[in-house]
């Protein structure tokens, strides 16, 4: 539970940083964003809890973690295109994805909210995060589509053309990628 | 270590433009080179030991300030290029003058440095100041002749590279035939003839079809010392490739590949980033290569792709430390690490002002700080201890205490002497050894 919460945070900080990115003077460090990313996608598997994200934890005592940890970890794709590639599965392991209740149905509620009923309060600006974070992430496990559909209004004001995308329809389909691709 | 030089470089315009990036040892030593954030090179120029002035031995003192790179535009990508230096590596000089080159992101330049210490004199045309004479005035002929002057170094532009990368240049390296280099980027490596400047080529590439595919990037990469054919490029995954440029010519198949398997009880959420090569050097012999990740440095050999021969741990206080770091952004810092002029020494900075060595053959290590202080004139270095909990001894610094915003990234050790130079953000630090001290 305690590897939920801290995914939890690692996701909302490694999401601050992309976008933070975007205003760097000198343009987009593409080694920094590419371990962002990475960190990312570990971290969310943890919080969905996918098969696959105990590879993002160090080992408990118990049965050994499943032998595709080494090849997800290498050889995987990096989480903006996890979406896109659905119909392409590069990592077997990762098709059948169980999703979590809260991926099925994101008006059932956010994952991130239940946590909190039972512990103690954390301080209100924590909730105004988790709240966000949690939303964002159920929109990803849907597909880029939703998050298109709600933060495209934002993205496109607070881009006046810095970003230059090298295939127009990617960037359409995918925003998260083009912290990558923007060059 | 004696404490010996500090410069600090001022500068008016902005905080942080005077945030030393590189330094650089010429091949002799008697220069070094600094770069800074603001795009400036500083020159230094090592006294020649006189029995006059035996305070003097050997100090370094300003040779030469020029302003290499500026600022500039990519007016198609709407971004603006730093004018920070990179990277500075001086080529093996050839004739009176010393010949550098220096990098920002995009754009290579080459510099030629030359003395001027005489001019003439006396010439029949023109008077002292340069003014045409009145031709009634010249009764007789006369030979100008050489006059000796103030001592004037002057650094001009001799070479521009430029539009030859489209991601961030990381690294630089003369190749040991002294007629071409190599420049790298995040996905690229090209070589370069030193005398061409609208032509080069492109030895690596690993960016894939598709920039969702991406994985890795290069991350640092050197010409062997010795074999003009073989280079090394490291990646933020932690391996490194040795390429040999006769096999082919795009070096994507690597001829080794040195790649230490991680340690599962270590694995975490960071992994990944802890395990980015930040830095890798080439020992003097060409036996050994040194990286830099960001907790240790290794000693591979290249007969052994399998793992390196010697790890050492810089900072591994810092392991449990990893999720703050991420978050202040210090787990992105690229620590640079330096091999002495016997390899038997291997250097590298941390935090708080602190540089730490490895002596490989007694296994010693010492952890000493860079800081006004301490480093007084001619005043010993003393060395530093990070506790981490158990017994504190007096002046031991705790993990908590550290000044993570001083950070030491780029060293520099002479090439034949014990003489280092520390950067600590805009504070150059140069350190003798004047007797061998022992390491503890």
């Amino acid at each position: 539970m305690e590897f939920r919460l801290e995914a939890h945070r690692i996701v909302s900080i490694s999401l601050g940083k992309i976008y933070s990115a975007r205003g760097q003077r000198g343009g987009l460090k593409l080694h920094k964003n590419l371990l962002v990313s990475l960190v990312l996608r570990s971290a969310r598997r943890v919080y969905l809890g996918e098969p696959g994200g105990e590879c993002a934890l160090p080992p408990r005592p118990g049965p050994p973690p499943p032998p595709d940890c080494e090849r997800l970890r290498r050889g995987c794709r990096p989480l903006a295109s996890e979406a896109a590639a659905r119909g392409r599965p590069e990592c077997p392991a990762e098709s059948p994805r169980k999703r979590s209740a809260a991926e099925r149905d994101p008006a059932a509620g956010y994952p991130g909210k239940k946590p909190r009923r039972e512990a103690e309060q954390p301080p209100p600006q924590e909730d105004m995060e988790t709240g966000n974070v949690a939303s964002l992430i159920s929109i990803f496990g849907s597909g880029f589509s939703g998050l298109l559909g709600k933060e495209r209004g934002a993205a496109e004001a607070t881009e006046p053309g810095q970003v230059c995308c090298e295939q127009p329809v990617l960037r359409s389909l995918n925003p998260w990628s083009t912290a990558i691709v923007a060059f | 270590m004696e404490g010996e030089s500090i410069y600090e470089v001022d500068s008016e315009d902005g905080v942080g433009a005077d945030i030393i990036s590189t330094v650089e040892f010429n091949h002799t030593g008697e220069l070094l080179a600094t770069g800074d954030k603001g795009g400036r090179v500083v020159i230094f120029q090592r006294e020649p030991e006189s029995k006059n002035e035996p305070y003097n031995q050997g100090e370094y003192n300003v040779y030469s300030t020029f302003q290499s790179h500026e600022p500039e535009f990519d007016y198609l990508k709407s971004l603006e290029i730093e004018e920070k230096i990179n990277k500075i590596k001086w080529l093996p000089q050839q004739n009176a003058a010393h010949s550098l080159l220096s990098t920002n992101d995009k754009t290579i330049k080459l510099w030629k440095v030359t003395e001027r210490d005489k001019r003439p004199e006396g010439y029949n045309l023109k008077d002292e100041e340069g003014k045409l004479k009145d031709l009634s005035t010249v009764t007789s002929l006369q030979v100008p002749v050489l006059k000796p002057m103030d001592l004037m170094v002057e650094v001009t532009p001799r070479r521009i590279f430029a539009n030859g990368h489209t991601y961030h240049v990381n690294s630089i390296s003369v190749n040991s035939d002294c007629e071409t280099y190599m420049s790298a980027d995040d996905l690229r490596i090209n070589l370069w003839h030193l005398a061409i400047t609208d032509r080069s080529f492109n030895i690596v590439d690993i960016k894939p079809a598709n920039m969702e595919d991406l994985t890795e990037v290069i991350t640092a990469s050197e010409f062997h010392p010795h074999h003009c054919n073989l280079f090394v490029y490291s990646s933020s995954k932690g391996s490194l490739r040795l390429c040999d440029m006769r096999a082919s010519a795009l070096c994507d198949k690597h001829s080794k590949l040195f790649e230490e398997p991680e340690d599962p009880s270590n694995r975490s959420f960071f992994s990944e980033i802890i395990s980015s090569v930040s830095d890798v050097k080439f020992s003097h012999s060409g036996r050994y290569m040194l990286t830099r990740d960001y907790l240790t440095v290794k000693v591979w050999d290249l007969n052994m792709e399998t793992k390196p021969i010697e790890t050492y741990q810089v900072h591994d206080y810092l392991r449990s430390k990893l999720c703050s770091l991420y978050e202040n952004d210090c787990i992105f810092d690229k620590f640079e690490c330096a091999w002495n002029g016997s390899d038997s020494v291997i250097m590298t900075g941390a935090y708080n002002n602190f540089f730490r060595m490895f002596d490989r053959n007694t296994k010693r290590d010492v952890t000493l700080e860079a800081s006004r202080e301490s480093s007084k004139p001619r005043a010993i270095l003393k060395p530093r201890r990070v506790c981490v909990g158990g017994k504190r001894r007096k002046d031991d610094i705790s993990v908590d205490s550290l000044d993570f915003t001083k950070k030491i990234l780029h060293t520099a050790w002479h090439p034949t002497e014990n003489i280092i130079a520390i950067a600590a953000t805009n504070n150059l630090y140069i350190f003798q050894d004047k007797v061998n001290s022992e390491m503890h």
